[in-house]
């Protein structure tokens, strides 16, 4: 029973936007805001059942050997409370710098790592090996000499001029635009499958006249 | 005002009106064309399909239902997988809503009522074996049949939870979970959704960290996907595999080439092509949400493609690229 | 004690992150580990601030009868509802955790049930929107104006095609062009942009960390 309202309630709601696409109505606004106050409401449930009661309160409950230092993020979280007192609101400035900094400062090196070196690395390759079909050639060709004409575009501190900086980056905003256009057609991939995904529910889920 | 004109300040519910046919009336008369799976998509698949009960997998419910249309039939696709060949998953989700995103999944691939589903044996439900010490794969569903319970007709195997998987959930900061989880998954996960203890499941046992995992699967709506990469990859060169959505896809091919990542499904194609590949190697007996949505996909590109070019005819015929100004409603 | 603390904390506290990586001593291994297990923890504090300003944002407009005053009550109610029924039934916990949270499939309690058929379908048919938006800009917006134009708008239409099953009967050469596109001329334009973005990260993380970023202390007093 309650499975069947449910669905109702479902199909309603997901009815009620799709009539945004017409006029915009009370329904359509009724919805932009439950779904903040759900979504914050989840939210305080998940972090309170995954994290404070887990890994906080029952730990210190239970009497665990060296809980108690679990105080001290503790208390670092609660400064965040003070951020709605003006006169003590620098205080949570304390647990945002205990993120962040040492977020910081594990992140730098791995980041370098991964966003850096290892793309770096990943775009000297040898152009052409024995075996290799002239489309893989090619592509290679115009991946590396791409990646490099594309930086060159980036590069504002030079004029574009002459034929390193000003062909490059020709070449460049060529490259690029193509890997836009690629970009641009996943999006509208992306886009319709959301409403595939709807039209699914409504259809199979709500009405049963789709499989 | 010319032809021209009247054209290019059409009412945009036209257009909404058109949109909405073309994804409806496919549903009805599938075309059934064949999805061929990429490259991308087939080394995660192969990756899987070498691991076994003595390997461990991270699945990540990573995105919102925003982009579940997108995200869920991998996520599903990959547990079934996994499932199938009794590979200990651990499932985790970057957000809270992926938490519930995942038990959705869950249920859905554990549903009696559906095809190919798995019969769900609960942490509770096999205390009796655990507490005789038996924590073996092959033995534990040994125990479970001689004490009675039969595998149901059409069912695809049992999974016991905590030695074939166990749903984590939500944790916030991410990125500085996947370091901690580096040392000991059960630092930062001392019990699953459901309470049980994390540090009493065989499969935790079997793998105390995420040194002790062959491969994370991320099924991602936003760029927390790279964090795995960051953290867990470039850290202690855990093997990633992306499920990312289409807007994100383009983006990440970067990854696949620089051998960051295994493979990387992009959008609802690349659901359906590792549900085709479930669907080829008799995994499952029907076809996926993410197939059937590819049929429909079909005729909306082409409508797409249309309305790009008509709009393009009517621009230039109406003249209004050099002179004309096109008034009206845009 | 206001700025310069957090500022320190910050400082110190990436810079023995830092070294902490490259010298993986025992000892700096176990700050390590008090911290990755530690930051959860005060992360899920931060959630404070979200829900102190919305509720703020929205008993404000009641309180001044604003526009659209009434829907800050859809707001509020489920933000504070939903925990309240979480605790009330605390075996419903779900969100969907339905069976493979210790519930059962016939029992939703209130929390499932905004969760499910709420939540779910509002985000997910707000985002598909979107397909409707993109579809009336491709008759309106996408335009072949200039070659470079006309370039993005082929390199679209081909990886579109090569994306479908019905491409590859339009034209045998779709899908592979529509991949060759990924894999090369794409890969190269979206390698230079994350090099780009990658630097960038690497020179806010610095620039945090040494203090000369400080915009994070917010306007919290001097």
């Amino acid at each position: 029973m309650t499975e069947t309202i449910g669905l109702w309630v479902a199909a309603l709601f997901t009815i009620g936007i799709y009539s945004f696409l017409y006029k915009e109505n009370p329904l359509y606004r009724l919805a932009e805001h439950l779904v903040i106050g759900i979504s914050l409401g989840y939210f305080i449930v998940i972090s309170y059942m995954r994290v404070l009661e887990p890994r906080l309160i029952e730990p210190i409950s239970n009497g665990e050997q060296g809980a108690w230092l679990l105080l001290i993020p503790a208390i670092l979280g609660i400064l965040y409370i003070t951020r709605f007192f003006p006169k003590v609101a620098w205080l949570s400035r304390y647990p945002m710098a205990f993120l962040m900094g040492a977020g910081m400062g594990v992140g730098f090196p791995l980041s370098m790592k991964a966003q850096v070196l290892r793309q770096l690395e990943a775009s000297l390759i040898p152009l052409y090996k024995t075996g290799m079909s002239w489309e893989i050639v090619l592509g290679n060709v115009v991946m590396v000499l791409g990646t490099l004409a594309a930086l060159i575009y980036f590069f504002f501190s030079k004029p574009h001029k002459g034929l390193f900086f000003g062909t490059g980056s020709k070449i460049g905003i060529w490259v690029i635009m193509v890997g836009f256009g690629a970009t641009f057609g996943f999006t509208v991939m992306g886009r319709i499958s959301l409403l595939i995904g709807r039209i699914q529910f409504l259809l199979g889920d709500w009405l049963h006249i789709i499989k | 005002m010319n032809i021209w004109e009247k054209m290019l300040n059409l009412d945009r519910r036209w257009i909404f009106l058109l949109i909405g046919i073309a994804c409806v009336v496919p549903f009805f008369t599938p075309l059934g064309l064949p999805i061929l799976p990429s490259e991308e998509v087939i080394s995660i698949y192969d990756y899987i399909e070498e691991l076994g009960p003595d390997n461990a997998i991270f699945v990540g419910f990573d995105f919102d239902p925003g982009t579940a249309a997108e995200n869920q039939p991998m996520g599903i696709a990959v547990l079934r997988h996994a499932f199938s060949r009794n590979i200990p998953v651990f499932i985790t989700a970057v957000t809270p809503m992926g938490q519930g995103l995942a038990a959705m999944a869950i249920d859905e691939l554990t549903d009696e009522t559906r095809a190919d589903f798995f019969s769900f044996v609960s942490w509770s439900e096999w205390s009796a074996i655990r507490d005789q010490g038996i924590t073996e794969r092959a033995e534990i569903e040994e125990a479970w049949i001689a004490e009675g319970n039969l595998l149901p007709e059409r069912s695809r195997g049992f999974i016991f939870e905590g030695r074939d998987f166990a749903h984590l959930g939500y944790l916030p900061v991410f990125n500085l979970v996947i370091l901690g989880m580096s040392t000991s998954i059960v630092s930062q996960y001392p019990t699953d959704v459901a309470g049980n203890s994390v540090e009493e499941m065989p499969m935790y046992q079997e793998h105390k960290s995420l040194r002790e995992i062959d491969l994370a699967v991320t099924n991602a709506g936003s760029a927390a996907c790279t964090w795995w990469i960051i953290y867990g990859r470039e850290k202690i060169g855990l093997p990633v595999a992306f499920g990312v959505t289409a807007v994100m896809a383009t983006d990440y091919y970067i990854y696949i080439q620089s051998g960051q990542i295994i493979g990387q499904m992009g959008g609802l194609r690349g659901a359906a092509e590792y549900e085709v590949l479930l669907l080829d190697n008799d995994y499952t007996s029907e076809p996926g949400k993410a197939f059937i949505g590819m049929d429909v996909q079909n005729i909306a590109h082409l409508l797409i493609i249309f309305l790009v070019i008509l709009g393009n005819i009517a621009f230039f015929a109406g003249g209004f690229n050099k002179k004309t100004k096109l008034k009206g409603r845009r | 004690m206001k700025r310069s603390i957090p500022l320190a904390i910050v400082m110190v506290g990436g810079i023995l992150f830092i070294i902490q990586y490259f010298i993986p001593h025992q000892h700096s291994q176990t700050l390590f580990d008090y911290y990755t297990e530690w930051a959860p923890i005060v992360g899920a504090f931060a959630l404070v601030l979200g829900v102190g300003s919305l509720s703020r944002l929205h008993s404000h407009k009641i309180k001044r009868k604003a526009k659209n005053w009434q829907y800050s009550y859809a707001v509020l109610i489920p933000l504070f509802a939903v925990p309240f029924f979480a605790l009330l039934m605390p075996e419903s916990l779900g969100g969907g955790l339905m069976e493979s949270m210790g519930g059962t499939r016939t029992t939703q309690g209130v929390f499932d049930f905004a969760y499910l058929n709420v939540q779910i379908p509002i985000q997910s048919t707000m985002f598909s929107l979107l397909a409707f938006y993109i579809a009336s800009a491709a008759f309106r917006a996408f335009r072949a104006k200039s070659a470079l134009a006309t370039v993005l708008l082929l390199a679209a239409i081909i990886v579109m095609l090569g994306q479908v099953p019905i491409g590859e009967l339009i034209g045998k050469w779709f899908p592979k062009i529509g991949l060759w596109i990924l894999r090369y001329p794409n890969l190269g334009a979206k390698r230079a942009i994350g090099l780009g973005v990658g630097f960038g990260i690497l020179a806010t993380q610095l620039k945090i960390i040494f203090g000369v970023e400080r915009n994070w202390l917010g306007g919290a007093g001097e």
